[in-house]
């Protein structure tokens, strides 16, 4: 035991002077002339980057040095930690709502990319589709105080959309070719695929949010955006006759015999698997769900298509936007070099081949057409794009979670929509009333 | 054999039954999720999630190389196992001496200390990663092998002292009596008697240790980012994308990565499970 602890204590004081040299070494920020550092924690993306910057180190003989730091959470702690201490890298991007993206602009870690962007009559921002833009600005009179301007640069984008097994509609008799368009279409799909013994719709509706994308979508569409930011606004209650039609409209989904066994406690992950595997006619998902899908089955033989329409009074709209972006450190002394990279990333030639490789959405519609065909369709669709995140009003959690648990409730048949209508309104008046206090 | 021991023996046998098939369920159900993860490792990204049995039909073996090249485990390997080995006995030597301090030695305010350092056990680690990253960075420590070591030692003091003190508190004292009698000084004795005597609690101390800073990952995040001084974990990451993970090779490199504790708690099973019993988990 002596003899153990003698030798252990000798090699661990051995290893401690090994290793003190190192603690000279400078700090993570601190990049060379000639080089970049960029944080990111898309780890299924550190290859595809990898070969970007030594491309871009052949072409410009800067030399690019991407960090991976993932899970997300963890990389956020890591950014955070960085600004208090000034060090973050030249290039980084930041993670959560528009509220934490300000404050780390007022804070004057990210630089306003706005000058950069107009250069030569806006060459650099009319690259990018537009809805993606939108995450990453703040326009005039934002309530975070940050003076209006683009801040990011989006690296890919991202919608959700309704998503179809070609093959198994075949089989059920179904034209694989041609998706429903319309609500009463997508109903008649139930009928055939329950002949046929075809499990029909899958999606991650147990994470709350998903259910209130697609009922979002409907309404969006039903009664137009005004009606809807009023409701929000509280100008319109949740049981006028339209808002009523909406919770039918998950009712005539459950009798259709369409929703998939689980449909309501299913995480997406599970929805995903059953899709890419056979087990599902149709899903819900998002555009990410074409690199999830061909790693689950190369082979599966699918498409795109928009959430059926139930007016043809509005447009049809979809949740979407920046997936992922980029932001050029404010106290970087390379910003200028920075930014000269993040203009390269975003040339056709690097989002083609950042596309291709991961198999996301390029930010730049040039590069639409050289993208595989599914990619394409949901990319065709990213100007119908909105998020909740970009309207001028946002309902309260509470009204939220009761819509939503709501539309579940109908689902395996608990409530009806009816039912479901004044409880939201009941809750919604509740929250006014609050906030009117 | 009459029929009052008949029954006995057959009560005894039935008891005997039923402990050991409640034992034998509970060995499968920890067991269970390392021959799933090592079946997994051995499928494809696709059969993955059609094929449930647990002999595949064609092994994908190469899976671990892919893992260990495509993770690049071999430099992640080495950092680990230089990590674990610099902070358990860095852990070991320092919560022992302040354990037997504690312990042994009486001076002012010995118990608040005591408290104190326990109440640090409360403070879960990510809450102060800022305040530890300010600190790192202005001792000029951030992305260093040190950097990361010491704050690891730090985190394990508190149960380290804890474990050592308690099993120290129950030494019979007249053991080191007689090592003063022939001559030792305190140290002496702390190092001629105490420790040898708290084997089995250095070893469960060694085996929680070794297990916490093999599987830390977070900390690491955040203080390196010279990729050449990340532990094993980060070579994991690689195979978990925001969206879809490649569950083979993460399985692979799971596999991988448990070997050497697996290996450690098979040299140690012994110390440990005598530590247990002997009570150096006990308050």
């Amino acid at each position: 035991m002596k003899k153990v602890l003698s030798l252990s204590f000798c090699l661990a004081l051995a290893s401690v002077f090994s290793i003190l040299p190192a603690c000279k070494k400078a700090s993570q920020s601190g990049a060379a002339e000639d080089s970049l550092v960029v944080w990111h924690w898309m780890s299924d993306r550190e290859d595809a980057f990898n070969n970007l910057a030594k491309k871009y180190g052949e072409q410009k003989g800067m030399k690019v040095r991407f960090e991976l730091y993932a899970p997300s959470e963890a990389y956020m702690q890591k950014v955070r930690a960085a600004a208090q201490t000034n060090t973050l890298p030249e290039i980084y991007g930041v993670l959560g709502e528009s509220r934490d993206f300000a404050s780390f602009v007022n804070a004057g870690h990210v630089e306003n990319l706005t000058p950069a962007m107009s250069e030569n009559n806006n060459q650099w921002m009319n690259r990018f589709f537009q809805k993606a833009l939108v995450n990453n600005q703040f326009p005039e009179g934002n309530s975070y105080n940050v003076p209006a301007g683009i801040y990011g640069v989006p690296l890919d984008v991202t919608n959700i959309q309704m998503l179809y097994n070609k093959d198994l509609f075949k089989q059920a008799g179904l034209d694989p070719e041609r998706p429903p368009q319309t609500w009463d279409e997508f109903l008649k799909i139930g009928p055939a695929l329950k002949k046929a013994g075809i499990p029909g719709f899958v999606s991650g509706w147990g994470e709350l949010w998903m259910i209130d994308c697609l009922a979002s979508n409907l309404a969006f569409n039903l009664m137009g955006e005004e009606k809807v930011l009023k409701t929000l606004k509280g100008e319109v209650p949740y049981t006028d006759p339209e808002w009523k039609r909406l919770f039918k409209l998950f009712e005539e989904f459950r009798d259709s015999g369409l929703p998939a066994a689980g449909l309501v406690t299913m995480v997406n992950k599970t929805a995903e698997q059953n899709f890419s595997s056979g087990r599902a006619a149709m899903a819900f998902n998002g555009s990410w769900c074409v690199n999830v899908y061909a790693g689950m089955n190369p082979n599966l033989n699918y498409g795109a298509f928009l959430p059926p329409a139930v007016s043809d009074k509005n447009p049809r709209v979809i949740w979407g936007g920046a997936g992922s972006s980029f932001v050029v450190n404010a106290r970087a002394a390379q910003k200028d070099k920075a930014v000269a990279f993040l203009k390269w990333l975003s040339d056709k030639d690097q989002q083609v081949a950042l596309a291709k490789e991961t198999r996301n959405l390029p930010s730049t519609p040039d590069a639409i057409g050289e993208i595989p065909a599914v990619l394409g369709q949901f990319a065709d669709d990213m100007e119908l794009t909105t998020h909740p995140s970009r309207f001028p009003v946002s309902e309260a959690s509470s009204v939220v979670e009761t819509f939503n648990k709501g539309i579940q409730s109908i689902l395996i048949g608990e409530k009806t929509a009816e039912q479901v209508s004044n409880e939201v309104q009941k809750v919604k008046e509740i929250e006014m009333k609050s906030a009117q206090k | 054999m009459d029929v009052a021991r008949l029954k006995r023996v057959l009560s005894k046998s039935s008891r005997s039954t039923l402990v050991h098939g409640v034992l034998i369920l509970v060995s499968i159900s920890c067991v269970f999720p390392l021959v799933w993860m090592f079946v997994s490792a051995l499928k494809t990204q696709e059969t993955i999630f059609s094929n449930m049995s647990l002999i595949p039909a064609s092994p994908h073996w190469e899976n671990f190389a892919l893992a260990w090249t495509k993770g690049k485990f071999g430099i992640f390997f080495f950092n680990s196992l230089f990590y674990t080995f610099c902070t358990v006995v860095g852990v070991l030597l320092i919560s022992s001496l302040a354990a037997y301090a504690s312990s042994r030695l009486p001076f002012p305010g010995r118990k608040i200390l005591f408290m104190l350092l326990l109440a640090t056990m409360m403070i879960p680690v990510p809450g102060a990663f800022i305040a530890l990253y300010v600190l790192l960075v202005k001792l000029n420590l951030v992305n260093t092998r040190l950097g990361y070591i010491l704050p690891q030692i730090n985190g394990q003091l508190a149960l380290g002292v804890f474990l050592l003190k308690t099993f120290f508190d129950k030494l019979p004292r007249e053991l080191e009596d007689a090592a003063r009698v022939d001559g030792c000084n305190k140290l002496q004795v702390y190092y001629h008697v105490a420790l040898p005597l708290a084997k089995p609690a250095i070893a469960v101390l060694a085996i929680f240790t070794t297990l916490a800073v093999w599987n830390e990952y977070l900390l690491a995040m955040l203080v390196l980012s010279d990729r050449n001084l990340m532990p094993l974990q980060r070579g994991l990451m690689v195979f978990q994308g925001a969206h879809i993970t490649q569950y083979p090779l993460l399985m692979a490199g799971m596999t991988i990565s448990v070997i050497p504790i697996v290996v450690i708690y098979i040299i140690m099973q012994r110390h440990i499970i005598s530590g247990i019993t002997a009570g150096a988990l006990k308050m």
